[in-house]
C-alpha cells in the first residue's frame, strides 16, 4: 500500500513538474508561405525545409530567452499553390486568425509585395528573398509608418549580386579562353524577376568592359533553338543563361549541340546539379547559385548546413541552395527577440534588426540589414572544369562597393 | 437564400482565410457575369476574358499613380475603358464566328500580356504595379476584411440583378434569338452587329469592374494574373457553373475556388478534377451544374407543388 501511494505521489509530483515546465514554454507563432505545390514548389519547399531546420535546432537547443520567458518557436505552416489569392488568404490566416510574430516567405516577387500590404499594416515581420524587392525598398516605404517598414529582404541588392557574379565569371573564364572576352549575350526570362535582375546583371558586364546583347525569352519556352541560332550569329565569347535554373537545364543542352559560344555562364544551376544530370561541355562553363552552392561549396561551415538540411529529408533539387535565403533570418530573429525583450515590440525589433550583425552560414562575414533592410554577402560562382561533370574550382567574390555606372542602384 | 448566405458568410465566424478567398470568388463571380451574358445569352464564348479584367485593374492603378485618382473615381473609368477595348476585339465577330473567334480572343489576351510585360515604367512591365487602399466612404474603412468583402458582395449582388433583367428583357430575347439562328434573326430585321458589339461592351464592363475591385483588393498586379491562362479558367467556371441560368456563373467560381481548398488538392490534382469535371458537365450536364442542380429540384419537387 504504501509502495502504491508512493508511486501514485512520484507520478503526481513528475507530472506537476512536466505540466510547470510545459507552462514555462511559451509559443513564438512564426508563418511560412510558400509554394509546396504548383509551379513555384522547388523553390517553395526550401523555403519550408529552411524553416523546418532552423526552428527545430532553436527548439532543441532551448528555445529564445525572451523578457525572462523561454519560447519556443510553433510554425505554422501554408501552401500558396503558386496563387497570390491563396497567398493573400494564407497571409491573412496567419495573421488575422492566428497572430504570427513574423512570416518567412514568400519566392516570388508578386506575391511577396501583396502580403507585404498585410503583413505591414498588422506590423508583423516579413522576411522575403526576392532581390527584386529592392525596386520598392526606399527611404520612404521603408520609414516608420511605411508599408515595407516590417518586411526585410534576404537577398543582396541586385546590384551587388550581379556586381560579384559577373567579376566571378570574368575572372575565371579569362585565362581559358584565347583572348579576353569581349562580347556576352545574357539570355533572360522575360519575366518580373528576369527583367529585374537582368537590368543590373548588363550594367555589371559593362562595366567590366564587355559589349552586351541582351536576348529574351518567353517564360515556359523550352525549344529554344531558334534563339539560340540567333545568338550564335552574334559570335559571342560568353553567353549567360540568367537567371530561372529549370529553364536553363532545358536550354543549355541545346545551346551545347548547336555550339552556340566558346564559354558559358549558367545562373542558378547547382554544381551538385550539373553533377547528378552528367552534363558535360568542351567548352569552360561557369555556375553560380543563389545564394550558395550545396554542390561545391568551399565553406564547411555551408557543407555542414547542407548536410543537415539534407539529413532531415530535403530534397537536392536545382533550388536547394534557396533555403540558404531564409535560415540565417530565423536565428537573427530570435536574438533581436532577445535583445528587446519582448515578443510584442515590433517597432523595437525592427531597429534590434538594423542595428544588429549576425554570423550566419551563408556569409564568411556577418549579416547586416542597411537601411533599406536589406543584406548584403558574397557570391560564389563555380568553375566546370571542360570535359568533366564533377570537377570544380570556387572563388567567392565580395560585392562592388557601389553600383556600376548607369545603375540606379535598389 | 443565396443573397441570404452571402450576406451572413462573414457571421459565420470561419476565420480569413475563407473570408478572403470568397472576396475573390466573388470578384471572380462579377467577371463571370459578363461572360455569362456574352456566352449564355448571346453564344459568343470567349477565352480572352481575363484581359478585359487586366484592362480594368491596369487602369485603375495607372490613374491612381499618374492622376492620383482614387477607387471611386476610378470605377467609371475602368469600366468604361475595360468595355470600349471589348468592343473593339469583338470587330472581327462580324465577320468570323465560332471557333475562329475563339481564337482572336486569346489571341488578344496573349497580345495584351506581351504588351504589358514590355510596356516600361507606364505599365510596370512584368513586375507590375502598386495601388493604394480603397478611400473611406461615408466613414467606412475598406481596410477592414469585413468591408471590402460587402462590398465586393454588394457589386455582385448588382451584377446578379443586371444580369437577371438582361435576361428577362427585350433585349435579352433578342440576343437569344442572335444565339439560335443568326441568320434568322437578322432576316426578321435584328441589327446582328450593333447587338454583338453591345454585348461583348456588356461584358467588358463587367470585367472592368471585377478588374478594379482585384487590383484595390491585392493592392499589386502584373501581367501575370491577366494571362492567357487565367482566361482559360474563366472560360472552364462559366461551362462547369452554367452560362444561361442566374447562378451559374457564381456557382462556377464557387466550385473552381473553393474545392482545392476544401477538398486539399494541390495544383496538379485539381486540374485533373476540373478535367474530369468539365468532361461530365459536357456529357451529362450540357447546361451546366447550376442546371443540373435545378434539373434534380424539379424532379424531387412534390407534384402538388409542380
Amino acid at each position: 500500500m504504501i509502495k502504491l501511494i508512493a508511486v501514485c505521489a512520484v507520478s503526481a509530483f513528475t507530472g506537476v513538474m512536466i505540466q510547470k515546465s510545459r507552462a514555462q514554454d511559451q509559443e513564438l507563432k512564426i508563418g511560412v508561405v510558400a509554394a509546396e505545390s504548383g509551379s513555384f514548389v522547388s523553390a517553395g519547399n526550401t523555403i519550408v525545409a529552411a524553416a523546418r531546420l532552423a526552428s527545430q535546432q532553436i527548439n532543441d537547443s532551448g528555445g529564445i530567452n525572451v523578457g525572462g520567458k523561454t519560447y519556443k518557436i510553433k510554425l505554422y505552416i501554408r501552401d500558396n499553390r503558386t496563387d497570390v489569392n491563396v497567398t493573400i488568404a494564407a497571409a491573412r490566416e496567419l495573421v488575422n486568425d492566428i497572430g504570427v510574430t513574423a512570416i518567412w516567405g514568400t519566392e516570388t516577387h508578386d506575391f511577396s509585395v501583396s502580403m507585404a500590404k498585410i503583413t505591414g499594416s498588422a506590423k508583423v515581420l516579413q522576411f522575403s528573398g526576392n532581390s527584386s524587392l529592392g525596386a520598392v525598398l526606399d527611404d520612404k516605404s521603408v520609414a516608420p509608418g511605411g508599408w515595407l517598414h516590417y518586411t526585410f529582404q534576404t537577398e543582396p541588392q541586385e546590384w551587388q549580386r550581379s556586381g560579384s557574379t559577373a567579376e566571378g565569371v570574368l575572372t575565371l573564364l579569362t585565362p581559358l579562353l584565347p583572348h579576353p572576352p569581349q562580347h556576352s549575350v545574357v539570355f533572360v526570362g522575360n519575366d518580373a524577376t528576369g527583367q529585374y535582375l537582368s537590368s543590373h546583371y548588363v550594367k555589371a558586364l559593362e562595366a567590366r568592359g564587355q559589349k552586351v546583347d541582351l536576348v529574351k525569352y518567353p517564360p515556359d519556352t523550352t525549344d529554344f533553338s531558334p534563339l539560340l541560332t540567333r545568338i550564335k550569329g552574334l559570335n559571342p565569347d560568353i553567353v549567360h543563361f540568367w537567371y530561372n535554373g529549370d529553364s536553363t537545364l532545358t536550354a543549355f543542352p541545346q545551346a551545347l549541340k548547336l555550339d552556340v559560344a566558346p564559354s558559358y555562364f549558367l545562373f542558378g544551376v547547382d554544381p551538385g546539379i550539373y553533377q547528378q544530370r552528367q552534363l558535360k561541355s568542351d567548352k569552360p562553363v561557369t555556375l553560380s547559385c543563389v545564394p550558395v552552392c550545396w554542390g561545391a561549396s568551399p565553406s564547411p561551415v555551408v557543407q555542414e548546413y547542407f548536410k543537415k538540411y539534407f539529413d532531415l529529408g530535403a530534397s537536392k533539387g536545382p533550388q536547394s541552395s534557396v533555403s540558404l535565403l531564409y535560415y540565417d533570418y530565423f536565428f537573427m530573429y530570435a536574438k533581436a527577440l532577445e535583445k528587446v525583450g519582448s515578443i510584442d515590440k515590433p517597432d523595437q525589433i525592427v531597429d534590434a534588426l538594423l542595428s544588429m550583425s549576425y554570423q550566419g552560414v551563408v556569409s564568411p562575414v556577418p549579416l547586416t540589414f542597411n537601411v533599406h533592410h536589406q543584406v548584403t554577402f558574397a557570391t560564389q560562382v563555380s568553375l566546370v572544369k571542360p570535359g568533366t561533370s564533377d570537377q570544380f574550382v570556387s572563388t567567392i567574390q565580395q560585392p562592388p562597393p557601389s553600383p556600376p555606372p548607369g545603375d540606379p542602384g535598389g | 437564400m443565396i443573397l441570404a448566405f452571402l450576406i451572413a458568410f462573414p457571421l459565420l465566424n470561419l476565420g480569413y482565410r475563407f473570408l478572403s478567398l470568397a472576396i475573390t470568388t466573388g470578384v471572380t463571380a462579377i467577371a463571370l457575369y459578363g461572360l455569362g451574358i456574352q456566352f449564355g445569352q448571346a453564344g459568343i464564348m470567349s477565352v480572352g476574358h481575363a484581359a478585359f479584367v487586366g484592362i480594368g485593374a491596369y487602369t485603375a492603378a495607372i490613374v491612381a499613380g499618374m492622376f492620383g485618382i482614387g477607387f471611386w473615381l476610378a470605377i467609371p473609368l475602368s469600366i468604361v475603358m475595360s468595355a470600349l477595348c471589348a468592343g473593339m476585339v469583338g470587330l472581327p465577330s462580324l465577320r468570323v464566328g465560332g471557333q475562329h473567334y475563339i481564337i482572336i480572343t486569346f489571341c488578344f489576351c496573349a497580345l495584351l500580356q506581351i504588351i504589358l510585360t514590355n510596356g516600361g515604367t507606364f505599365t510596370g512591365a512584368a513586375t507590375g504595379l502598386d495601388v493604394g487602399s480603397i478611400d473611406h466612404l461615408f466613414g467606412i474603412n475598406f481596410d477592414q476584411l469585413r468591408n471590402i468583402y460587402y462590398l465586393v458582395t454588394l457589386v455582385l449582388i448588382i451584377c446578379l440583378v443586371t444580369t437577371y433583367l438582361i435576361i428577362n428583357s427585350p433585349y435579352g430575347r433578342t440576343l437569344r434569338a442572335i444565339r439560335e439562328n443568326e441568320m434568322l434573326a437578322r432576316a426578321i430585321g435584328i441589327n446582328i452587329g450593333l447587338h454583338k458589339i453591345g454585348v461583348f461592351m456588356v461584358s467588358g464592363a463587367f470585367a472592368g469592374m471585377a478588374g478594379i475591385l482585384q487590383a484595390y483588393y491585392l493592392r499589386h498586379i502584373s501581367p501575370i494574373l491577366y494571362g492567357p491562362f487565367p482566361s482559360l479558367y474563366l472560360a472552364l467556371m462559366i461551362m462547369l457553373g452554367g452560362s444561361r441560368l442566374i447562378y451559374g456563373p457564381l456557382i462556377g467560381a464557387v466550385i473552381v475556388s473553393f474545392l482545392p481548398e476544401i477538398m486539399r488538392l494541390d495544383p496538379i490534382d485539381s486540374r485533373i478534377a476540373y478535367g474530369i469535371g468539365l468532361l461530365i458537365v459536357v456529357l451529362l450536364l450540357p447546361g451546366g451544374v447550376s442546371a443540373g442542380l435545378l434539373d434534380i429540384y424539379r424532379r424531387l419537387r412534390p407534384r402538388s407543388l409542380k
